[in-house]
């Protein structure tokens, strides 16, 4: 039979989403599970840049105003100038940049000399390493070199990244390494 | 008004892979389990949760390759589609064809359906099955963006025009007009099927370089009306 | 990028050579295939027939590492056939000016190498002055010791049998490839260069680089629409990274790194580059003003002389760069380490030794979003974690869509993103990650004291948190940008742009190349306005979509792209446009009448250089072989390797030349699917799905000599380590006849890791070398020696 449009949206909803997953046994998660149809509708709708290569593809993200507030959509912004909506593999796979079991949603640490980690939360973490950058700095920083120039850096720690953070913050990580007196200071435009 | 088509112009596709990753983000599909079988292709053939594939062959002249050939595969929505012809004849419920756009579509019903009879009546190969629930999938025209006024995924998706969407009479009429545009560099270039589906291919060179099953012609199990009917009075029918 | 990602569309020829954008920035290929439409060339010149090649008129297979002995070629065909742009060679660059007569180039070397130290002394690398100081030059390009017959004279030994021996590009291909680029010499034509790390990490890198610069400039093609020379950067911020200066050797936007011999803000400004010509812009006269700003910016209570205190200070001489980093982590000199979105285990050349740099640290702190080599090292192959005492922080961050802030394209258009989702689980945005860091670090020396605090509790915290929040929610991107932008300290207005900028502490600007992205008006990157006119709109500049640095130019050096009347060379895609009274189209470099200024305002003497002395290892390129290759010698000098590369004490034993063990030349690259160590994509089941393993590319010759069939099983190994991985035997490989030998080349990809997937491979930076191009210090990745087997 041949169907009109009501017809079909009617019969076909609730076909497209059993097509996809029925019987393989995958656990859909909630923020999966809405209908295809018109489920943009309800998503809050915000651009940004692909953050994979140089080119600066615009893409919308779609966020679930229900629920976990977390993203069901990602893909290319038509108004966008460089991409005009298009999405290369990686651009077209983001959702799973943000939607993935495999993300590290904890603070990890491990032990001098241990063999696993374990979950530490952010305060003890974050107050241990200002403590071990301190130590560290106290340690090597060096007022003046071999031929007495002032120079007050620290040289017992080095640091690396990142092209993967906004320029915003990249000036406050500069800024802070700096002020922290450290010299030995790069990142991936070097490699 | 004859519906939405696809123009698919192969001599401008670099295989980015874009519409074949997108068409999993949008259905969010599951990945597949692959392994490197000696090429960039995979996963190596459609399946289930594989509605999009870009298919890679490498063309060779005199020992050295003379073109990298991409091909993006998917479900041609048959003007008159032989799958649900065949479909048909054990439930009509099982694939649906819309009537505003063309779009063929599988539902859940296809589990009473035969699925091999489903996929050898494709003239390009295209329907698979969940072998656990006897379940037939493939591309649904994005059924769901195209009536809320959005392209499908895979042809937002394409970066550099090689996939086109819209109404089936322009979508023919750029096709002709690139062609002729295209035989000036690559004379063997021929268009796939053009009257006879929604999808309609630009290749550079013979469409069996691409794949086995590019057009209709080179597949050998077309099914026809005749053949279709003689089917109903096979011994182990469904009720 | 001197011109940006929509302007590709613009050009009559564009080359992809040391990029393979139609798999690396598959998006830019858009603007290639509109190209393309229009009919322009589309070239590609690489060891293997990529998916770049697919789309190209032209594919000229070459031997990796060979690129100048290549573009050298060009160089001599464009001068031997008189192909270049005599107008724009003569008045805008320095081919007319006369070079000191001492200096000289002989068997490799130019003049002034000291064999002890490896390195050039610049004496006679300068040019003849005038009495009022200004360089001396000779229109007529006649004079034996003006810079264009030096350069002819040095390019004479790059004839084409020489070049097609060298880099056994056949000679047909070569010369085809020669002609159809040399005809964007026209004036009213443009070709284009897109170029990645298949240049950058050689030993030979920058004068790659520049070998294809001299190319542009001879033909004319820089500050034109589709033109340029055009950096395909990596990463979707690494532009905005290095304009932060997350590098030893600069502070923002440019500005070198203090040295100790410069103990004072006037020392340093003492430096400034200057000229006599009072026809050169010689823009970075300015430095005084943004030095002060920046200063300002950071340490916004202390007047910038006495901040300037707080900068730590290089010795002279001193490099820090990546290699020599892991170089001093190995030797133990580090106690800790942060390593922030990235995971050298994988991406460092010489992982090994990187991996082993690791073990020596007391403690690391990682920030990534996913597990990594980096984070896990001490449980990674070869590694006993009970012998292992490196203390591990692994910080979870939120992904890109998860905040909010800017981040800069290859094509500087700086673009602002919002936040969709918050960050599940315990992820904290980055910014909020620093700045609660920074913050318990100042209390703990703002309560305990300790060595030189003023730095630490001076440093700018009002135009970086919000007020009256707290961790994870206190940094405020929207406060940093306009920080970044600049105002004015007395009247906090931000400033319209960079020529506001002071020198005397009453501005502050983190980065004067931002000035301008936020002012009064608001935030200008997160513009979304497509007008503009027709003009404009004739090569797609989009002024008011985003912000492009410096002061929304899009075109840089767009004052080239006019005569010296200011009236466009290619009037049919004109950028900018002198209308009698003012400049129409693009924001010119200056907005100066024609002809009263230079055009390369960033060059002290406002000329393209052809003779650049500003590098380690000479004014002109050269050709040399890389540190690891496959002969003893090259028809171009006795010079085998660059004089003056990047290497480490001890390592020259673990290097492969002409040893039959390793007989094959080695390359690494990625693939569409994935991205650099596959940190962020290995992890994403619908990209590992598309490429699931490692492979190495070789040709069907190669194969059979090893027994080796598609799809089986190999190893890659060389004196520093092996890899397992998958072969795909592909004529897309080719054999080559380069000095007489017949050649193959093995290439492979550096996305993987041992783990995840369990069967996807480790990374091909297990076999590349420690060493690096001495102007740079980026490591030689793209050229090595390797031997294939079956597993």
């Amino acid at each position: 039979m041949k169907l009109g449009r009501r017809e079909f949206i009617k019969l076909s909803a609730t076909a497209t989403a059993v097509t996809a997953f029925g019987g393989l046994g995958f656990n859909l998660k909630p923020t999966v599970a809405k209908a295809q149809l018109l489920r943009l509708d309800w998503a809050k709708e915000t651009t940004s840049i692909c953050c994979y290569c140089s080119v600066g593809c615009g893409v919308l993200v779609h966020t679930d105003k229900s629920g976990g507030g977390r993203c069901i959509n990602i893909e290319g912004d038509p108004d966008h100038p460089i991409n005009e909506g298009s999405l290369c593999a990686k651009g077209a796979a983001l959702f799973q940049v943000a939607e993935n079991e495999n993300r590290m949603t904890k603070v990890l640490y491990r032990a001098p000399y241990s063999n696993k980690w374990v979950e530490a939360p952010w305060d003890w973490a974050l107050d241990r390493i200002a403590k071990k950058v301190k130590e560290a700095r106290d340690e090597t920083f060096t007022r003046t070199n071999a031929q007495g120039q002032v120079v007050n850096r620290t040289n017992g720690i080095a640091h690396c990244g990142s092209a993967e953070v906004e320029n915003e913050e990249n000036w406050f990580m500069q800024a802070m390494m700096r002020s922290l007196g450290l010299v030995y200071i790069e990142h991936q435009a070097r490699i | 008004m004859d519906g939405k088509g696809f123009f698919i112009d192969l001599t401008k596709c670099h295989a980015c892979r874009g519409c074949q990753v997108a068409c999993k983000q949008w259905h969010k599909l599951p990945a597949e389990e692959t392994h490197n079988w000696g090429s960039f292709q995979n996963p190596q053939d459609l399946s289930f949760i594989t509605y999009k594939l870009v298919r890679m062959e490498e063309s060779v002249e005199n020992g050295k390759v003379k073109d990298w050939l991409f091909f993006p595969d998917q479900c041609r929505h048959c003007i008159q589609p032989p799958c649900k012809m065949v479909g048909d004849m054990d439930d009509e419920r099982a694939i649906l064809q819309e009537f505003e756009t063309g779009t063929v579509m599988f539902t859940a019903r296809t589990k009473n359906l035969f699925a091999d009879e489903i996929r050898d009546s494709c003239p390009y190969d295209i329907p698979r099955v969940n072998e656990l629930t006897n379940v037939l999938s493939k591309c649904d025209m994005c059924f769901d963006r195209v009536i809320n006024g959005k392209l499908p995924a895979c042809v937002l998706s394409c970066p550099t025009g090689t996939m086109h969407f819209g109404d089936l009479d322009d979508m023919k009429a750029m096709a002709q007009e690139r062609l002729a545009e295209v035989k000036k560099i690559y004379p063997n270039a021929v268009l796939g099927d053009p009257n006879a589906v929604r999808v309609i291919y630009l290749f550079q060179d013979r469409p069996s370089k691409y794949h086995g099953r590019a057009v209709a012609s080179v597949g050998p199990r077309l099914y026809n009306r005749q053949q279709a009917f003689a089917k109903l009075f096979r011994p182990n029918r469904k009720a | 990028m001197t011109n940006h990602y929509n302007d590709l569309m613009n050009s009559d020829c564009i080359l992809m050579m040391g990029a393979n954008p139609a798999e690396n920035h598959p998006v830019s290929f858009k603007w290639v295939m509109k190209a393309k439409e229009k009919g322009g060339k589309i070239l590609s010149v690489d060891p293997r027939y990529t998916r770049s090649s697919s789309k190209a008129d032209l594919y000229v297979p070459m031997r990796s590492g060979t690129d100048i002995a290549i573009l050298g070629g060009m160089i001599k065909y464009i001068l031997d056939n008189d192909l270049y742009f005599k107008d724009y060679v003569v008045n805008y660059t320095n081919a007319s000016f006369l070079v000191n007569p001492d200096f000289g180039f002989k068997d490799g070397l130019f003049t002034g190498y000291d064999p002890q130290t490896e390195s050039y002394k610049k004496d006679t690398w300068t040019f003849q002055m005038d009495a009022q100081g200004i360089p001396r030059k000779d229109p007529t390009l006649q004079d034996p010791n003006c810079v264009f017959q030096l350069m002819k004279k040095h390019f004479e030994r790059y004839n084409l049998d020489r070049a097609s021996e060298t880099s056994g590009s056949p000679k047909d291909k070569l010369e085809e490839f020669y002609k159809m680029y040399a005809a964007t010499g026209a004036p009213d034509k443009s070709g284009t260069i897109m170029y990645a790390m298949g240049w950058t990490q050689h030993t030979t890198g920058v004068q790659i680089i520049r070998a294809m610069a001299m190319i542009q400039l001879l033909l004319g093609n820089v500050g034109v629409a589709g033109g340029g020379v055009n950096a395909l950067r990596g990463t979707s911020n690494v532009q905005g990274s290095t304009d932060q200066a997350l590098l030893f050797h600069i502070i923002p936007a440019y500005m070198p790194t203090p040295r100790a011999n410069l103990a004072t803000l006037d020392a340093y400004n003492a430096t400034t580059p200057k000229s006599n010509d009072p026809k050169s812009a010689n823009w970075w006269q300015n430095r005084p003003k943004y030095i002060a700003s920046l200063l300002k910016a950071m340490y916004p209570d202390q007047d910038p002389a006495t901040s300037y205190n707080f900068m730590p200070k290089l010795d002279v001489g001193q490099n820090c760069s990546w290699l020599v980093l892991f170089d001093h982590m190995h030797q133990g000199k580090f106690k800790g380490y942060f390593v922030w979105g990235q995971n050298p285990a994988g991406s460092s050349a010489n992982s090994t030794k990187t991996r082993e740099a690791l073990s020596k640290l007391d403690w690391m702190v990682s920030v990534n979003v996913f597990d990594n080599e980096t984070a896990s090292f001490w449980k990674g192959p070869g590694m006993n974690p009970a012998q292992v005492k490196t203390e591990v922080f692994a910080l979870p961050p939120a992904v890109f869509c998860e905040k909010e802030g800017s981040v800069s394209n290859s094509g500087r258009w700086i673009q602002w993103r919002y936040q969709g989702p918050k960050p599940p689980g315990q992820c904290v945005r980055d910014g909020d990650i620093m700045l609660e860091l920074f913050t318990r670090i100042r209390d703990l020396y703002k309560k305990d004291g300790g060595a030189f605090p003023d730095p630490i509790l001076n440093l700018n915290q009002k135009d970086i948190a919000k007020e009256g929040k707290s961790f994870p929610d206190r940094f405020d991107p929207q406060k940093v940008a306009k920080l970044l932008s600049g105002y004015d300290v007395n009247t906090g207005k931000q400033v319209a742009n960079f020529t506001q900028l002071k020198d005397d502490g009453s501005t502050a600007c983190g980065n004067w190349l931002h000035s301008g992205a936020w002012t009064e008006d608001g935030n200008n990157m997160a513009r979304r306005d497509k007008t503009q006119t027709e003009m404009q709109a004739n090569i797609g500049l989009f002024p008011s979509w985003s912000f492009a640095w410096p002061v929304n130019r899009r075109v840089l050096y767009n004052r080239a792209s006019v005569d010296l009347n200011g009236q466009p060379y290619a009037p049919h895609k004109a950028v900018i446009k002198w209308d009698g009274s003012k400049w129409v189209g693009d924001v010119p470099d200056g907005g100066w009448p024609p002809s009263e200024r230079h055009p390369f305002i960033m060059r002290a003497e406002g000329y393209g250089q052809f003779f650049g002395p500003g590098l380690a290892d000479g004014p002109f390129p050269e050709h040399y072989e890389a540190m690891e290759c496959p002969y003893e010698e090259h028809p171009f000098s006795g010079q085998l390797h660059n004089p003056t590369a990047l290497k480490f004490a001890g390592e020259a034993a673990m290097r492969a030349v002409c040893d039959p063990r390793y007989p094959f030349v080695g390359t690494t690259y990625r693939v569409t699917e994935h991205w650099q160590t596959g940190i962020m994509t290995r992890w994403l089941p619908w990209l590992l799905e598309t490429m699931p393993q490692n492979f190495a590319e070789i040709d069907p010759e190669l194969a059979q000599l090893r027994g080796i069939k598609n799809g089986d099983k190999v190893i890659l190994e060389n004196m520093r380590g092996a890899i397992e991985c998958v072969a795909v035997v592909t004529p897309r490989m080719q054999p080559l006849i380069s000095m007489g030998q017949k050649l193959h080349q093995v290439g492979t990809t550096w996305h993987y890791g041992w783990l995840h997937p369990k069967d996807g491979g480790d990374s091909a930076n297990l076999l590349t070398p420690s060493v690096g191009d001495p102007n740079t210090g980026i490591p030689e990745t793209k050229t090595f020696m390797v031997n294939i087997r079956k597993a």
